[in-house]
């Protein structure tokens, strides 16, 4: 299709040709996701004029059907299902009519948020009836330094943030249709709204017995404002029905089928497809390239180069320009791609750089003062009354995400409007790429959520929507499908930051640290140092002093799951269990004591965790030679008052003479806060999470040479299997008096420490750099 | 150049280079997007289907390799997800992200072919395909429970 097209008439072909659409709301359906684009006529563009919406997040159907719009992306968290048991609990409908949509970013670009969701009653984490402690009190239009006033809020789908920060606001959305419905049937009866009541979407009249259902009353609620919405109150945990049960996650009958529709799936007539080399060295651009000698093969079309996207457009990040082959396959693309020849301009200072060399300079970056954290005491003084010293270094490689759908993104520009398919972490930043790029007005971008095949936090971080925009630019009026090769996927993604730590720690004759210094390094922007996760207070030591360190290099870095916390965690409780062995002390019971000496408002809540994953593994009784166990606290916000998670773990451990690690069995012990939304999806989180930071910990390592990233496949970037996977979790839940921070992200990151602990008991050989896996093990 | 594939027991005539991948065939040709890409070296098994009842890498098998060969993908294991496989599938609401649910649950299938009641040891040798979201816990019982329907 020619960008002379008009946008009318490009509809009036689909339509024609695939009959009628609803556009705007973006449905992981196959028909849907196969079959774009045309507007209802005469409605507004995201109203089914058949049933008007209760409000932005619901609308009923004649049939019951209740769908309740998602402004999260699914990623194999949950979010699907838990945003939707937030909404539906407050509006008392019946659960297995519930099918959730992605809300529209458009739409979110268009209209403010109801300003009875922007202010949140109660006093704050502590408070069982609050709406908890999200950052309500930080706007930022695109989500990423705080909660949008837009209409869904937070489009973001990061930092483990979706039930924490939507919660209250999900909560308001499902409790304000509820009144209305109850409004609308109040009002139809001529009866009091007093005496109504409604459950599993009926409402009954009380006096009378009288009963109606949401579908019957919907349109009427939909004409219905409440009259005082600020003074609608979220039910406290007490009285929750729905949320804290184990709820199976909807979406999971699609993806046993293969019917569920990823990014990688979208399917448009006249689209083609885009396969991509970018320059591999970040920084570096196309110099030239050789169309003419790939003109000839098979479906191939063109060639689009493109720039450096924007560094506005990726947060700061400065990623590489390149070259895509259109051709009417994605596989003719690819094959076109790898044979033509690029020529690249690649800045000499980048080229030049290798893993060896940024160990270096992290080395000597930590051996300068750095920026002081904490410094508490005197720490000089502490470490000559002490009676041993204990010193370790730590390192961290940087690790890649490595989610299994490669970036892909579908765009289709023409003059006055951009639509976007995509599986995306941030739709709102990328409707201002999109605008940015095309010079179309945000209101005119539409972006059609799709689910991802994995996230943790890679779609969060560009640029594989900046990269498909640019070349769709190009090409105004065709719809093009961007894909990247796996290897064009390890080039196109942020890491998370290479790090190292140094911990220093003066014990007492009894073996009680009584002096300790921490210093950590990290790159720039690596949400490392920046993020100050605390690595040490939580044990008590009275002369500390923690300073952060950091250097820069050109390899784009960001939020990866687990952030810089999870080397933190590392460090961390790797050093515990090394004091432990110092002083001759059980490392169950020096982390016990070591807690219950502060006087931190969460200690009860850590004490808790640590006994009951000690009790729950059989901590203390025998397990036979070269098998061994080791403890962790995992926490995250335990310092204040605020919103926390607390978390113990017992990983039980085995090495062979040969040096084969095997995680034998994990413990866990975890805080529910007030109360878990779907304690089902929490049980697949941390699960997942073993996995996760087994990779970290024995076989994942991202190493640069030359300026680029080296570890560009699974055969070189290793995941692990099913014969690594532990054959035994066990997970038990407490409740705490505080809302929950979030757990998706920050779990199980024990194993590591875990692991190291393990083989130092069973080998005798303290391995201080992840990962284990490039050690030798074996034993004698 | 065209040539025929049978696919969840219908025949296609298929329009492309035969050494394109079977993968690519499926999914771009055939228009079945259940079969995932995700490393193109067979390393990951996203993109298992079977061929002649056995478990293969499809990214990295040329089309012309399986005419003539019944190919099963996971549209051909059950229209509606009423496969004992899908149900103790979701029973244990095994997939998180799902994109490589796919190829795990083909590769499982061909192992439940073989074996009516496979052992841990056998799960582990058989099933290698990869998953990030890390879904193996579940798998695992599912693949017990899916045993256990396909015998009744």
């Amino acid at each position: 299709m020619s960008s002379d097209v008009s946008r009318r008439e490009f509809l009036a072909t689909v339509a024609a040709a695939h009959g009628a659409f609803v556009l705007g709301f973006w449905m992981p359906d196959k028909t849907q996701a196969q079959t774009p684009l045309a507007k209802p006529s005469g409605a507004v563009w995201y109203e089914d004029p058949a049933t008007p919406e209760v409000n932005a997040w619901i609308v009923v159907a004649p049939d019951e059907t209740v769908t309740i719009r998602i402004a999260q992306t699914e990623l194999g968290q949950g979010v699907w299902t838990s945003n939707a048991m937030m909404v539906a609990e407050e509006l008392q409908c019946d659960w297995t009519k519930v099918r959730p949509q992605y809300a529209s970013a458009n739409r979110d670009a268009r209209e403010k948020a109801p300003e009875w969701t922007l202010k949140v009653p109660g006093n704050g984490a502590t408070d069982p009836t609050s709406g908890g402690e999200p950052t309500f009190g930080n706007r930022d239009r695109t989500g990423v330094a705080g909660i949008p006033d837009s209409l869904y809020r937070r489009m973001r789908t990061n930092a483990a943030s979706s039930v924490k920060d939507g919660r209250y606001y999900l909560q308001l959305a499902g409790a304000e249709a509820r009144e209305r419905l109850l409004l609308a049937a109040a009002g139809l009866w001529s009866v009091p709204v007093t005496e109504l009541t409604a459950k599993d979407s009926v409402i009954t009249h009380g006096p009378s017995g009288r009963t109606t259902t949401y579908g019957r009353v919907a349109e009427r609620a939909a004409q219905t404002p409440h009259p005082h919405p600020e003074t609608i109150r979220i039910k406290s945990p007490d009285q929750w029905t729905l949320m804290g049960t184990e709820r199976r996650n909807l979406d999971v009958p699609l993806k046993v089928t293969g019917q569920t529709v990823y990014g990688i799936d979208v399917r448009l007539p006249g689209m083609k497809w885009a396969a991509v080399k970018a320059c591999p060295v970040y920084g570096g651009d196309v110099k030239r390239y050789d169309f003419e000698a790939i003109r000839t093969m098979p479906g191939v079309r063109s060639a689009v180069q493109f720039p450096i996207p924007d560094p506005s457009c990726t947060r700061g990040r400065v990623f590489s320009g390149g070259v895509a082959v259109i051709a009417d396959t994605w596989y003719q693309a690819k094959t076109a791609v790898d044979r033509m020849p690029v020529e690249w301009t690649i800045p000499p200072e980048n080229a030049a750089v290798n893993t060896a060399m940024m160990r270096d300079a992290l080395a000597a970056s930590i051996a300068q003062p750095g920026q002081v954290r904490v410094d508490q005491g005197d720490v000089a003084a502490g470490f000559a009354r002490a009676a041993k010293i204990v010193e370790a270094t730590y390192s961290t490689p940087y690790l890649a995400r490595a989610r299994m759908e490669p970036g892909n993104a579908t765009v289709l520009v023409t003059n006055d409007r951009v639509d976007i398919w995509i599986g995306d972490q941030s739709p709102q930043e990328t409707r201002f790429s999109a605008s940015k790029i095309t010079g179309v007005p945000e209101e005119n971008v539409y972006i059609h959520l799709c689910h991802l095949g994995g996230g943790y936090g890679r779609n969060g971080n560009g640029p594989q929507a900046e990269q498909a925009i640019m070349i769709a630019n190009q090409m105004r009026g065709t719809p093009v499908h961007m894909l990247w090769t796996r290897e064009e996927d390890f080039i196109g993604t942020t890491y998370r930051a290479m790090g190292m730590a140094r911990l220093k720690a003066g014990l007492d004759a009894e073996g009680w640290p009584i002096a300790l210094e921490v210093r950590t390094c990290m790159q720039r922007d690596g949400f490392g140092p920046e993020a100050s996760f605390d690595v040490t207070s939580r044990y008590h030591v009275p002369n500390y002093r923690y300073s952060t360190h950091t250097t820069k290099f050109h390899i784009p870095v960001g939020t990866r799951r687990g952030v810089g916390q999870a080397a933190h965690d590392f460090y961390r409780e790797s050093f515990m269990n090394e004091l432990a062995h110092a002083a001759g002390k059980d490392p169950y019971q020096y982390r016990r004591e070591l807690i219950a000496r502060t006087t931190l408002p969460y200690k009860a809540d850590m004490l808790k965790a640590l006994d009951m994953a000690a009790e729950m593994s059989g901590w203390g009784t025998p397990l036979p030679n070269g098998k061994v166990r080791s403890i962790a606290l995992e926490e995250r916000g335990a310092e204040g008052n605020g919103m926390a998670t607390i978390s113990a773990m017992v990983h039980t451990v085995s090495v062979s003479r040969e040096g084969k690690v095997r995680l034998e069995r994990v413990d866990i012990a975890h805080d529910t806060g007030f109360g878990l939304v779907n304690p089902l999806s929490v049980k697949k989180q941390l699960e997942g999470q073993i996995a996760w930071f087994y990779n970290d910990a024995m076989l994942q390592a991202t190493t640069i040479a030359d300026g680029h990233v080296v570890e560009n496949n699974y055969n070189r970037f290793p995941i692990s299997r099913m014969a690594d996977d532990p054959p035994e979790i066990n997970i038990r839940f407490f409740p705490t008096g505080h809302w929950l921070i979030g757990m998706g992200h920050d779990r199980a990151t024990s194993i590591q420490s875990a692991i190291g602990d393990a083989i130092f008991q069973i080998t005798g050989k303290r391995f201080r750099d992840l990962p284990y896996g490039k050690h030798d093990l074996t034993w004698i | 150049m065209a040539f025929d594939l049978v696919v969840n027991g219908t025949a296609h005539r298929v329009d492309a280079d035969p050494q394109t991948p079977l993968l690519w065939v499926i999914r771009d040709h055939l228009g079945l997007t259940g079969t995932k890409f995700s490393c193109g070296i067979g390393q990951c098994g996203a993109c298992t289907v079977h061929v002649d009842g056995r478990a293969i890498r499809s990214c990295s098998v040329p089309a012309s390799t399986a005419v003539g060969k019944p190919i099963l993908t996971i549209e051909g294991v059950s229209p509606d997800g009423s496969h004992p496989i899908q149900m103790a599938w979701k029973e244990f609401d095994a997939p998180q992200c799902g994109y490589c649910q796919s190829g795990m649950i083909m590769a499982a299938l061909a192992l439940l072919h073989d074996r009516s009641r496979p052992t841990d040891a056998e799960i582990d040798a058989r099933v290698t395909n990869a998953c990030r979201c890390g879904t193996y816990h579940r798998v695992r019982q599912a693949i017990h429970l899916a045993a256990d329907l396909m015998r009744k």
